[in-house]
């Protein structure tokens, strides 16, 4: 038989025993250690609880008055869901502008790829053909408004407000037109178009409406026959060339005299 | 003013969320038992008014890290028993050498000790065999004897509050146990 020892005791006393029912029939049994257990609970018996004094009601109230100023406030947490609110839509406007940019750029490479204006500038030929259109449809206009010039009398403020701006129409084309043509060397077409340009330019920003005496002023001066002859022979030369064949409808264009 | 029924996660998250004078429910609900248990500990009026004063003053700082795996009774028990032990730890080195088991001076010191209407039944041998007894305890080994003769603690809970391994509880208890039977041996000479 084994005995139970003062440890084993104790735990059985503050019921922490690991098996109290064997413990409990041992003690039953056995009368030496039933003796020692019983001293054991005299003694702890005689540890008595001591009285605490007593305090009032209000003693917490004391307690924290006398804390009170000691205590730091603790900080509100900052609010997620403020956060959360503000950054949700500026997210969702964020990912909608970037939605917005790569459909830009990926639109952007894509029609690079398929711009025909890169096949244009890569082939000499091609850009050439551009040209003598652009310079073919300024000459017809050109042409029409030199015959007006000639043929016009004395001119209201109605009739001639057209032919004004006509004429500034044709006067930024004439500058796009012969820098185009400088580029590509021909001089006799550079002169025509740089005496168009000066006669556009009295035309266009001539106050008020063009009297006849205007009128017969700018012939003289600016020889407008001569020009409109000029202007003639190069879109004839234009369209003799091969590149510069156009179709029937494009040569009944030309205003006739 | 809170409602005293509320309850004390309730008033933990009022205080962290800058309701400082939430917390006076809580200083107000357990202020007594904290007293009793320290007064338990430390043996006075005034280390355990002390103790109070420093247990929630602690649990208020703490209370961010009051995760609820224990109610909230159970933590501020723990806190105050830590409380109270520290400063029976402080108090010690304060007594003069040799005072502690002298007995001519332990007769004198338990002579000044406030009685409790229960203690006034006792003869006053055994009350002062007892509280010799007890003085001459280790704070951890009175702390855990007290919690677990006095405040009927388990041992995990007295480990928890002492902060040590279940099995040193056990044992702090089993060391005061003997030690107290030792000094009251005396007695049962000529009960």
């Amino acid at each position: 038989m084994k005995h139970l020892n003062e440890i084993e005791m104790i735990e059985h006393y503050y019921k922490e025993s690991a098996d109290m029912a064997e413990c409990e029939r041992h003690l039953k049994e056995c009368a030496a250690c039933a003796k020692r257990y019983a001293e054991l609970i005299r003694d702890l018996k005689m540890v008595k609880t001591p009285a605490t004094p007593e305090r009032g009601e209000d003693y917490g109230d004391q307690v924290w008055q006398s804390i009170r100023n000691s205590l730091p406030v603790y900080e509100a947490p900052a609010s997620r869901w403020t956060w959360h609110q503000v950054w949700r839509p500026l997210g969702w406007v964020a990912a909608c502008a970037l939605l917005i940019a790569v459909g830009f750029l990926a639109g952007r490479h894509w029609e690079r790829r398929q711009a025909p204006t890169v096949a244009v500038n890569a082939d000499p030929h091609a850009r050439q053909r551009v040209v003598i259109v652009v310079l073919g449809d300024h000459l017809d206009r050109s042409e029409r408004l030199l015959v007006e010039l000639n043929h016009a009398g004395n001119l209201d403020a109605a009739a001639t407000a057209p032919l004004q701006n006509e004429a500034k129409e044709l006067l930024a084309t004439n500058r796009l037109v012969r820098q185009s043509v400088s580029d590509t060397g021909d001089l006799a077409v550079e002169a025509a178009l740089d005496r168009l340009e000066r006669l556009l330019v009295e035309v266009a920003n001539s106050p008020g409406k063009l009297t006849e005496d205007d009128l017969k002023r700018l012939r003289e001066e600016m020889n407008t026959d001569g020009l409109l002859f000029d202007i003639r022979v190069l879109r004839s030369h234009l369209y003799s060339q091969p590149n510069g064949s156009q179709d029937g409808s494009r040569s009944t264009k030309g205003a006739l005299i | 003013m809170r409602c005293m029924e509320e309850s004390d996660d309730a008033i933990r998250r009022a205080v962290l969320s800058g309701d400082k004078d939430a917390y006076r429910v809580l200083v107000a609900r357990y202020g007594q038992v904290v007293f009793r248990v320290a007064y338990r500990i430390t043996g006075n009026e005034t280390d355990a008014e002390e103790a109070v004063q420093e247990t929630f003053l602690r649990g208020y700082q703490r209370l961010k890290t009051f995760e609820g795996r224990s109610s909230m009774a159970t933590w501020i028990y723990r806190i105050a028993a830590n409380c109270a032990l520290d400063i029976v730890g402080r108090r010690k080195p304060e007594m003069g050498i040799g005072e502690e088991n002298d007995p001519e001076k332990r007769e004198v010191q338990l002579a000044d000790s406030k009685a409790g209407p229960d203690r006034m039944l006792l003869s006053r041998e055994i009350e002062a065999a007892q509280q010799a007894a007890m003085e001459g305890l280790t704070p951890v080994e009175r702390t855990a004897f007290t919690l677990r003769h006095m405040e009927d603690c388990s041992t995990e809970e007295i480990a928890a509050a002492l902060n040590i391994a279940p099995n040193a509880a056990k044992q702090a208890v089993f060391r005061a146990v003997k030690k107290l039977r030792q000094q009251l041996a005396p007695l049962w000479v000529n009960p």
